[in-house]
Formats: C-alpha cells, sequence, structure tokens
C-alpha cells in the first residue's frame, strides 16, 4: 500500500511482559510493525515468574509461553532486548525514537542456548529471576522458555569484564558466539505511536521495619512464594521453607504490604491483585500439603473479579483461614517461627506461632519509570504512575502515546491483557492511514506436486553444539539411520537451526530431490515453524515434515547413560521416519471475508466499540433492541467524571459518523456461518432483515438488581443507587435540607448463595454518592453499612477521603445478620444493625437509605447464546474463550464481547474492553483472506453413524449434522466447518465409528510411527 | 436406541479362556451411537484383550470387524468370508440381538456377547443415557404430558404419584427424578391441571409380553 500520508506505519511497544505481548500481536495483527523494546535480556515479565494463576489455577508459565513463540516469530514484531529509550522526538503520528542496545556479549545469530557456557561460569550471583531464592551464573538465560532464548552477561557481574581474568565462557562456547567486545549502540526508529507497557516492581518491604523482612528468616514475599511453588522454581516446587528446606505445618500471609499503608509504606492505594493471589497460593499450597494451616490476615477481602468471590468461597470450604485484622506487631518465636498476635471475631485476644510468614507486597511504579517518563515526556501521577484521566484510561498525557497494565494502575492479568488491546486499538487508530506501510510478508517459491513420487526422506541429525552430541553418538545415529525405509540422505549438523544449515537443507531438498524431511534435534514447540519455513522456501508442502526430539527427551535427561540414549536416539528416529513417509500434502484454503463489523447492543459498550471498529476504517452495523443508544450511560452520575455529558457526546460521535449504521427496535433471531463470513437475521420495526458480517461483537449489557427487601418499592426514601444518581445529578434540594441522615447498604442481594459474586463498583459508587451528599451537605450524617470495602486500585483515595470526612462506616456479615429496614415516625427508616466492635445492636433513624444493589446479566442472555451459539457463566454472563490470556474473545473465533454482558465493572473498564474488542476485530478485518485447513479434522461421511458424539464433545461447538450432499434422502453426516475447526483433536478421539481424521495426526501415521519404535529395523524395500 | 455397556473385562475373558483365535464384531447402529459396539470400542476391547495376553503369556489373535448392523441377516452375510478362517470363538459387540443373528447364520460357531443390553432410552448429554421406554406396545405418552410412566417411574404406576416422591426425586434413589413430579409440574406450568386430574383407565397390557414373544408381520410387506 502507497503511504500517502507522512504518518509511521510502525509502533514502539516498551516493555515485554503480557501487556507489551498482546498490544504488540494485536499490532502487528492489525497492519503495523512493532518494535518491541525489553530492558532485560528476554520478554515475558512478571508472568513468567509466577506459578499459578487465579481464578482458574492455570500454570502461567504454560499459558503464556505460547504467546512469546507468536511474538518470537512474527515476522512483523522485531524484539529489543537489553534496549533502554532514550528520547521520544516528534509528535502523533510521526516520532523518532532514539534507543540504546545495550551490549549482550553474546552474538545472538551463534547462540545456540547449550547452556555449556553456564556450566563453565565460575561467577554465582542472586538470581533475581528467582527473586533472589537462589543463584545462578553470571552468563545466563532467565528461564528455560526465554524468548529470545539466548544466554547474556550481566558485565556488572563477570570476572572478565570486571577483572579482565577468566574467560572460560569464550573457551566453551562451541558457537563462537561470545564477545567480551561488544558496545552499546544507539539507534534512533521512526516510528507513529509507542505503548508503554513497562509494568511494576514488587513492594520491598523491608522498609517497613514492622515486618522484619530481611532480619528474620522465615519472612517471604508473596514473589519469592511463587518462585518456591513452581515447578520450575529454586525448589523444583516442593513447598519449603528457603532458610532450612523444612516444609512448613503452619503459613500466615499478611494482606497489604506496602498497599493502603500510608503511615508505614507510603502507599495509599490498593494493589487489587495481593487479595487473589493469596488467596490461590493458599490454596495452591494446602494441594502440595493437605495438612498445611493457611491463615491470611486481612483488612477487607476484595475478590470483585470475574469467579473471584467464588474461588474465595470454595477457599474457605477448603478449610483456608480468613483473619480480619492487620498484624502490628511479629514476635520471634523458637526455630524460626513467628508469633502473630490479633484479636479474632469475639474480641478475643489470640496468639498463634507460624513457621513462615508470607507478606503479600504490593504492586508500586518501576524504579526506572520516573526516566523513562522523562524521555518519553509524559506525566506521572502523585502516585508515581503513568497519568490518565477516567474516561480516557490509557491515554498518556502526551498525544500518541498511550499506556496499558500495570504501569498505570495496579491490576490484575485479565484486564491488563484488555488494556493492552485497547492500547493497541489506540496506537493503531491514530497512524490507520499508514496501514500496512511497514509490515512485511513472505513470498515463496511454486510448491512442487509430490503426491505421485515415491517417498524420498531427507534425515537431518543434530549435534546442538553438546547438547545431543556429548551424550549421543551421532555418527552411529547417522549410520543407522541410511538404511531406514525410504532414507534418501542422512547426514549430521552441528546446528540444525542456524541459518547456515536451513541453507543446506534447502539445497539437499533440491540436489536429492527430497520430498519429506525429517529433522532429529529440539523441540517442535519452538522450531517447527522455523523448518516449515525452510521446507516453503524450497517449494515443497510444508507439511511434509516431522520431527524427532532427541534432546529434550533424550540426551538432556538420559546423560549418565549414553548408550542406551543413542539406542532411543534410532527408535525416535525411526519412529518419525516411519511417519514421515505416510505425510501427505495439505493445503490452507484462501477464503475470502466481509470487512464489516456487527455490534449487538449500544450502551456504553457497544457504542464504544462501534466508533473505535469504524475510526479505524471499517463498516459498522449497530443493533440496539430498544429505541435509545446509550444503555445505562445516561442514567449515572459521578462525581470523579461527567459521565452524562460524555455519553451525550459519544451517542452524538456515533450518530454521526458515515462508517455506522444503526439499527434500532432490532433483535437478532438466528446467526450462521464462520470468522469472516456471518450472516444474521433480525427482527426490525420493520420486519425481519438480514446482515453479513466478518466479526461480531456482542455488547448485550446488563442492568441493576431490583431487589426485593428494605421496603424497595413500598417506601419512597428507599432508592436504588441509579435513583441517588437521579436526585445528584439533577442536583435536588431535598439533598442539601440541613440534618439529614443517609444511609447505604452494600452488597443488597449481591454475593449471597442466589448471586454468589461480586459486582465490583458498587462500594465505590456509594462512597462517590456519599462524598458529593457531603460536598452539597456537609452537615449531613452518612453511614455505609458494608461488608468488605472493595475500592480496589486508586478508588481507594476515595474510601481515605470518605472516612477522614467523617462517613461511617459499620461492617456487617451474612452469618452474623444483614441490617433490619422497617418504617420509623415522621417518614424516617430506622435500620438496626449490629455492630462489631460494640457488639450490640445499633439503631440508625435515616432519611434516605440507599440499596447498592449488583448487576444482573441481561434478560436476553438465553436468546443471545442460543442465537451466537456461545455459553453462559452459571451467573448468567457470557464465557469468554480464556478467562485469563482472551477476555475479549469468545470461543468461536470471530466473536467478541465487552461491557456488563462479559462481567459487572465500572464505565471506564468497560470503556477499555469495548477499544479492546475494535483492535481484537481489526486483527481480523485487516486481512485480505483468511487461511482456513491444515491441521484440523476431518469427517469421511460413510463412516459417520450420524450419533452426535462429536457434537457434544467438542469444546468450541463446531460439528454440525448436515444432509448428504449427492441424495438428501441418504443419511447425512457430521461436518467441520475447516474455518471453525480449533485442531485440538477431542472429536476423533470420541468418535466412536472413527469416522474422523485427524490430519497429520491420523491413525495411519502415528500407528506407523509408533509400531516403528517399538519394533526393529525393518529391512529397507528394493 | 437400545443402550447397551460393555461386559466386565473378567467375564468377557472367561469366554475366550484357553483360546487362541476370536473374532470381534461391532455394530454400526444403536452400539454405535451409544459409545457401546463400534468401529473404537472394538478396537479397545481388541486392544486390552491382546495385552492381557501378552501380559499373561499366552498367544491370542483378535481379528475386528465392524457390521453396519446385526440386526439384518444381509449384513451378517458380508462376515461369511471371514467366519471361514476359523476362530475358536465370535465376539459379537451388539445388543443381544446381534449375537443371536449371528449364532443362527453361523450355527457351528461359538458365539458370546460382550455387551449387556441396558435398556431403551436416549442420551441426556454425552455420555449419559436415561431410559424413556419399556416396549409395552401400547403407547399412551400423550395421557401424561408427554412423558412415559411406565418406564420411568419405579413402580410403572398409572395414577401418581405414589407418595414416596419428595422435592422431585423418587424414594428409591436421589439419582431417579419423579416422572410423576414431572407430569404434575408440566400440567401445572400450562395451567391445564385439570386435565391431570383424572383416573386413567385401566391399561391394556396384552400388547405386551402377554402372549410370549412378539412378532410383527407387516402383509403389504411380505413378498
Amino acid at each position: 500500500m502507497a503511504n500517502s500520508t507522512n504518518k509511521s506505519g510502525a509502533v514502539m511497544v516498551i516493555g515485554g511482559g503480557i501487556a507489551g505481548i498482546q498490544a504488540a500481536l494485536d499490532l502487528a495483527e492489525m497492519g503495523f510493525y512493532v518494535y518491541m523494546v525489553e530492558k532485560g535480556p528476554a520478554i515475558g515479565g512478571r508472568m513468567a515468574q509466577l506459578d499459578k494463576t487465579f481464578p482458574t489455577n492455570d500454570c502461567s508459565i504454560c499459558m503464556i509461553s505460547p504467546k512469546l513463540n507468536d511474538v518470537g516469530g512474527h515476522i512483523n514484531i522485531e524484539i529489543l532486548t537489553l534496549t533502554d529509550v532514550l528520547s521520544v522526538k516528534g509528535g502523533e503520528g510521526d516520532f523518532s525514537v532514539t534507543v540504546r542496545k545495550n551490549p549482550r556479549y553474546i552474538d545472538m545469530s551463534k547462540c545456540i542456548a547449550c547452556g555449556e557456557c553456564a556450566a563453565k561460569c565460575p561467577k554465582k550471583v542472586s538470581n533475581y529471576f528467582n527473586e533472589g531464592v537462589d543463584n545462578r551464573k553470571a552468563i545466563y538465560v532467565e528461564y528455560a522458555q526465554a524468548v529470545p532464548l539466548k544466554f547474556s552477561i550481566n558485565a556488572a557481574e563477570c570476572i572478565y569484564l570486571t577483572k579482565g581474568k577468566c574467560g572460560n565462557c569464550q573457551k566453551v562456547c562451541p558457537a563462537k558466539a561470545v564477545n567480551y567486545e561488544d558496545k552499546a549502540e544507539e539507534v534512533t526508529l521512526r516510528v507513529g505511536s509507542v505503548v508503554v507497557a513497562s509494568g511494576f516492581d514488587v513492594f520491598d518491604p523491608s522498609v517497613a521495619e514492622t515486618y522484619r523482612y530481611g532480619q528474620w528468616p522465615n519472612i517471604i514475599t508473596s514473589m519469592e512464594y511463587e518462585r518456591i511453588l513452581s515447578a520450575s522454581g529454586p525448589f523444583q516446587g516442593h513447598l519449603v521453607r528457603p532458610s532450612d528446606h523444612k516444609e512448613p505445618k503452619k503459613i500466615a500471609w499478611l494482606q497489604c504490604v506496602g498497599s493502603r499503608d500510608v503511615n508505614r509504606c507510603d502507599k495509599r492505594y490498593c494493589s487489587a491483585v495481593c487479595c487473589m493471589y493469596a488467596i490461590k497460593e493458599a490454596v495452591i499450597s494446602k494441594e502440595h500439603s493437605p495438612s498445611l494451616e493457611a491463615s491470611i490476615f486481612y483488612m477487607d477481602i476484595r475478590t470483585y473479579g470475574k469467579d473471584f468471590e467464588k474461588y474465595y468461597n470454595r477457599a474457605q470450604d477448603a478449610g483456608v483461614k480468613f483473619v480480619r485484622s492487620r498484624i502490628h506487631t511479629l514476635t520471634p518465636g523458637a526455630d524460626g517461627n513467628t508469633v502473630l498476635e490479633y484479636i479474632d471475631d469475639a474480641g478475643e485476644k489470640q496468639s498463634e506461632t507460624f513457621d513462615l510468614v508470607v507478606l503479600s507486597v504490593g504492586l508500586t511504579p518501576r524504579v526506572n519509570l520516573p526516566k523513562l517518563a522523562e524521555s518519553l515526556e509524559i506525566d506521572l501521577n502523585e502516585d508515581g504512575f503513568v497519568q490518565t484521566q477516567p474516561l480516557t484510561p490509557i491515554n498518556s498525557t502526551r498525544a500518541g502515546v498511550f499506556a496499558c497494565g500495570a504501569v498505570n494502575e495496579p491490576k490484575d492479568i485479565p484486564f491488563t491483557v484488555m488494556e493492552a488491546s485497547a492500547a493497541a486499538e489506540a496506537a493503531g487508530r491514530v497512524i490507520a492511514e499508514a496501514k500496512g506501510t511497514m509490515t512485511k510478508s513472505r513470498v515463496y517459491p511454486p510448491e512442487r506436486d509430490v503426491k505421485n513420487e515415491v517417498p524420498r526422506i531427507g534425515v537431518f541429525i543434530c549435534h546442538c553444539g553438546i547438547n545431543i552430541a556429548s551424550v549421543i553418538n551421532i555418527q552411529e545415529v547417522v549410520d543407522y539411520c541410511q538404511d531406514l525405509p525410504f532414507v534418501e540422505l542422512c547426514t549430521n549438523t552441528l546446528f540444525a537451526c542456524s541459518a547456515d544449515s536451513l541453507g543446506k537443507i534447502k539445497e539437499a531438498i533440491d540436489e536429492h530431490k527430497l520430498n519429506r524431511l525429517v529433522v532429529a534435534s529440539c523441540t517442535p514447540r519452538t522450531h517447527e515453524p522455523m523448518f516449515r519455513e525452510a521446507l516453503a522456501q524450497a517449494g515443497l508442502n510444508k507439511y511434509l515434515f516431522e520431527m524427532a526430539n532427541i534432546r529434550d527427551q533424550n540426551s538432556w535427561v538420559h546423560q549418565k547413560e549414553p548408550a542406551k540414549a543413542t539406542q532411543k536416539a534410532k527408535d525416535l528416529v525411526r519412529g518419525a521416519v516411519a511417519k514421515a513417509a505416510l505425510l501427505e500434502q495439505m493445503y490452507q484454503t484462501k477464503v475470502s471475508l466481509t470487512k464489516e463489523a456487527l455490534v449487538v447492543g449500544a450502551g456504553a459498550a457497544g457504542l464504544n466499540s462501534a466508533l473505535s471498529i469504524a475510526k479505524l476504517g471499517y463498516p459498522v452495523h449497530l443493533v440496539e433492541k430498544t429505541d435509545t443508544l446509550g444503555g445505562n450511560g445516561p442514567k449515572i452520575f459521578s462525581r470523579e467524571k461527567d459521565v452524562r455529558g460524555y455519553m451525550v457526546k459519544l451517542i452524538k460521535e456515533v450518530e454521526e459518523n458515515p462508517n455506522i449504521k444503526i439499527y434500532r427496535n432490532s433483535y437478532p433471531t438466528s446467526s450462521h456461518g464462520f470468522v469472516g463470513n456471518f450472516e444474521t437475521k433480525f427482527q426490525g420495526p420493520d420486519g425481519e432483515f438480514s446482515i453479513a458480517h466478518g466479526v461480531t461483537v456482542l455488547c448485550a449489557g446488563g442492568h441493576a438488581h431490583k431487589p426485593t427487601s428494605y421496603l424497595y418499592g413500598e417506601n419512597p426514601n428507599v432508592l436504588l443507587s441509579l435513583d441517588m444518581d437521579e436526585l445528584l445529578a439533577t442536583n435536588s434540594e431535598t439533598i442539601k435540607k440541613p440534618g439529614q441522615t443517609f444511609a447505604f447498604i452494600q452488597c443488597v442481594e449481591s454475593r449471597d448463595p442466589d448471586r454468589p459474586y461480586c459486582s465490583k463498583i458498587c462500594c465505590t459508587h456509594s462512597i462517590e454518592s456519599a462524598l458529593t451528599i457531603l460536598d452539597r451537605n456537609p452537615e449531613a450524617t452518612i453511614y455505609i453499612l458494608c461488608r468488605d470495602i472493595r475500592t480496589y486500585g486508586f478508588r481507594e483515595k476515595l474510601y481515605q477521603e470518605a472516612r477522614s470526612r467523617g462517613v461511617r462506616f459499620i461492617k456487617y456479615c451474612l452469618d452474623c445478620g444483614k441490617p433490619e429496614v422497617v418504617a420509623g415516625a415522621n417518614g424516617k427508616l430506622n435500620i438496626t444493625i449490629k455492630d462489631h466492635v460494640l457488639n450490640r445492636p445499633l439503631l440508625i433513624e435515616a432519611d434516605y437509605v440507599t440499596l447498592a444493589t449488583g448487576i444482573d446479566p441481561t434478560p436476553m442472555r438465553e436468546e443471545i447464546v442460543e442465537v451466537f451459539k456461545g455459553q453462559l457463566s452459571a451467573e448468567g454472563f457470557l464465557f469468554e474463550a480464556h478467562m485469563k490470556l482472551r477476555p475479549v474473545d469468545l470461543a468461536t473465533d470471530g466473536q467478541f464481547l465487552a461491557g456488563l454482558a462479559h462481567y459487572p465493572k465500572p464505565l471506564e473498564e468497560t470503556i477499555v474492553q469495548a477499544k479492546a474488542s475494535a483492535a481484537r476485530v481489526a486483527t481480523i478485518l485487516s486481512k485480505d483472506h483468511i487461511m482456513v485447513g491444515g491441521v484440523i479434522a476431518v469427517v469421511d461421511p460413510d463412516k459417520c453413524a450420524v450419533c452426535c458424539t462429536c457434537v457434544r464433545a467438542c469444546p468450541v461447538q463446531v460439528p454440525k449434522i448436515v444432509r448428504n450432499e449427492t441424495d438428501p434422502a441418504l443419511r447425512g453426516h457430521a461436518y467441520m466447518e475447516p474455518a471453525m475447526c480449533h485442531g485440538c483433536g477431542v472429536c476423533v478421539s470420541e468418535c466412536p465409528g472413527k469416522a474422523i481424521k485427524f490430519q497429520f495426526f491420523t491413525d495411519e501415521q502415528l500407528l506407523a510411527k509408533v509400531e516403528a519404535m517399538i519394533v526393529e529395523k525393518k529391512a529397507k524395500p528394493a | 436406541m437400545i443402550i447397551c455397556e460393555r461386559k466386565p473385562i473378567d467375564e468377557i475373558k472367561g469366554f475366550i479362556a484357553g483360546k487362541k483365535k476370536v473374532l470381534l464384531v461391532g455394530c454400526r447402529g444403536c452400539v454405535t451411537v451409544c459409545n457401546a459396539g463400534g468401529t473404537k470400542e472394538v478396537e479397545i476391547l481388541a486392544a486390552l484383550l491382546r495385552l492381557d495376553a501378552q501380559k499373561e503369556g499366552v498367544e491370542l489373535t483378535v481379528d475386528e470387524f465392524t457390521l453396519e448392523r446385526q440386526c439384518d441377516p444381509e449384513y451378517v452375510d458380508e462376515l461369511a468370508d471371514l467366519v471361514a478362517k476359523g476362530y475358536e470363538v465370535i465376539l459379537s459387540m451388539a445388543c443381544s440381538v446381534g449375537p443371536q443373528f449371528l449364532s443362527r447364520r453361523y450355527p457351528k460357531e461359538r458365539v458370546f456377547p460382550s455387551l449387556n443390553t441396558c435398556f431403551i432410552g436416549g442420551a441426556l448429554a454425552h455420555g449419559v443415557w436415561a431410559e424413556h421406554c419399556q416396549a409395552c406396545g401400547n403407547c399412551i405418552i400423550h395421557n401424561y404430558g408427554g412423558m412415559c410412566p411406565v418406564s420411568r417411574c419405579s413402580k410403572s404406576i398409572m395414577n401418581g404419584p405414589c407418595g414416596g416422591s419428595s422435592n422431585g426425586v423418587c424414594e428409591i434413589s436421589k439419582e431417579v427424578e419423579c416422572v410423576w413430579h414431572l407430569i404434575a409440574s408440566k400440567y401445572m406450568d400450562e395451567g391445564r391441571l385439570e386435565e391431570f386430574a383424572p383416573i386413567q383407565p385401566i391399561k391394556d397390557w396384552s400388547k405386551s409380553r402377554d402372549g410370549g414373544p412378539r412378532k410383527i408381520v407387516r402383509e403389504e410387506l411380505v413378498k
């Protein structure tokens, strides 16, 4: 595409954690070239360090590792490691960013990560990846799955670089990759926009004397604890105290260390994630050791996210003890134990001894963030995070520079991922005209058809330096493989993955007319795409390739038995060759797509989603079931932001955007098709109509729950939060009458067995309302009756302000009794609640009672999932594709969601999710076609018994029973749309009629492989 | 469909004890659909028997074949060439009709059932099947909100509920839902409880097992 503007089609993403990764992947798929700048030697960030993640208990590194490889292998993402940003000149659309690439002292093009250097390095230093719990060498990779998987030398630690002696690594490196002369280099890159995703630091608790961190041995941080629990951590996942390697019997978690503590820690905000991670650590620890006693000492439990409250409930059922107490003093006990004193619920003083105390440390701004902000010329807020505004939560103070993730405010992974996609939308939108001007694409020679050829297999056995060759006798394996069936060529190579070797592989394909390739080296997880690429460049179908993993599955695990390892290598290669002989050419076909989006629901989510998609340049059909746009938005009043004004402006902008077509009073009745090619029918005011669209965004919304308790609907002075908003928005005089008492009751018909979820917004909203009342009527008396106050992140400041201005918070719990409300004299409302400090009932005479009810999902939810074939959670919210890493995607490709349909959330988060949905949409609509097929399931209609097993077993509802095309009178059969099949293989293994073939993993291929591996060598056919 | 499940492996091993050559025959009808005797289940059972033989150190050949249906003679005929190879035991993985048809067609062979035929029913979800019919020969479900009291009530009572139902569950087990609760609820939901109230007449059981084994002859189809 010619660039008709002076804008650059490239974006710089600063930070290689999950936020930066998501933003980079989205941007690259949207058609922009990405420079990913990472300060450390590898990307991955904090998420790579975590053990499991809440609330699904998925393994963190297992989830992020495929994303690391996606970034590492993306043709349009350039990773710059060990790099600092020095200055950003210019303006939005045309920035010149100067960066300094610090020396790695390792030639990345040569290093094959064999680890020989680290084995011989004499210098041990504290391993910061393991939070200093163990040591590593001065030459190192951070972790096994690191991308790029290349060693680096920390100059400050290296003996040679500090004293000019040693040089061991250079001597032993088989690839000659060590270069002590490496120098820092400054480069200037031109980009159109910048995304800051540089993450957070973990609070250092040694500054708070109380916690004895660094003074006593068995006081550790939660981040150290993550590494201890991790299977790849310093103790291989054995739960032991780092001081004496004893298994702890009793562990205490102390919450809010470095959060919600102005006094000792100088941190007034809530770190938003610590309650959940502490509960998760407690639950996982009890899985490690069921007899373990786990206690969490907290002020408020803040389990406000999707499925968090249920996780909290399950933890209580599993025996995790929750104690509402902020521990003020730690006392030393015997054997390195710690004694904690606290007052229990009954008011009794307790003293308990713990083997291990885990400090649930908060999130703080990165220590280098002020310097980075200076280079970027952006402002930081008073807490030291990047300054943003509530209704533009990812915009920094400089146009064209956006910020996402914990660099803005502490937040969890799902919301970080949403923000990252939203930042991608913003960064892409300002340079939308320059889309595709910087991206590269691959060009291949025409493919040779080998269908009718006898297999001619080339086998390359990799030494991997000494990684494989030091254990396995490579020459013996090579000699052995010469005689395997169909093998034309078998040779060894020092590093199969080096550019040089890939060239030789291509030459060999030509010279020996090879039509299948086997590489015996490492793992397909990281290397298969590279070798497939080599095949494609040599004019062979990329699926004619098979790998034998003789490193991870052989030389690494059988180091002490070289003879047996050599035998196993022969077995593995024999199996790979047997499968390779049966490999077939497979083709992905191009399918065109409709470059238009459907957005269902025109509340704040739908409007934002539609507007962002339209501004990225794609036509949008916006369908709304009522005759007004805006949803709940125009009903909200906020002290912190002008929501009503914002909604008016937003609606106007949507109505005036030529790319958006609005359909009012219309609702969907049926939908079919697949990504790129959906067709949905609607019932509208003028009858039925239909829309063809490539993607769908479901923004079906939700609404405030209408309670049946606390005299709601019976007494005019009992209000819902939105009723109070109306009084405040209209600046009602009734609020200002002197001497009035206002009460707010939180969690009304929420967080109970009928609605076991927290609606996230109500605590903050009631406090905002209370403060507005005080602003206008300073003499008012205000009570907030609550269970836990959940003002997460910077919202905590509102809670502090409310307390300091005299708002009285009285806690209640379900077990000890909810408040009671009855009509009193003179139109007052009499509230009775038991005060937990006085331990006796209090009577409050209130003029107004505001009920903070939760958010219910839309009543249309059943119809929505019926029409769009989605799934609902038990609470009735739409199920996203993955709770942690795909919070904006639905399980069906090409479908996305935003707003309350996903889960209750404040407006600013709805805006973020809606903008994120636009970025996700653009990753699909930016393409001219989609490629379908390849490694997918295919049904043989003759064998299909139409039993519906696949229909029921498929996790993404792809199989359908279709009519017999040739003769409709005959029985039909199951069918998987190639564009929809994810290639997981579940249906293949479940099919009772063996009617489904899994391409590239057919029964014939796998059985041939297994048989060859267990049966001795068959003679070569004559 | 007819819902079956595989017999315990030890019982099947008993059928082939001491034998060296076994033919395992699956069926692509009901038992494929209820995941009990299709090609995949045949493969699994054959593999189990072979593995067991290897473990015990005995010689055993298990051949596999899946017929379109075992309840039609034309399909059973397809097995002739294979049977001619000589097997000591034929294991049928169909409902009990299958082994009976196989033994009638191949009278010299020793045919054993490897499934237990359980009931006539349908799938509630993947892997869950429930009884819905007892083949009483005289369908009356239209009098009961479209639900069958013969097969789905533990007592097969025609004028229920019996008084042993609580919270929609039968007194015999918490796993058994009370069909009478469902019938009554349906009538209530539809606001036609008065249609539920009348005493139903005594059922005509003559179409059931009254005259011994049943047979249907459709004259117009018989040539």
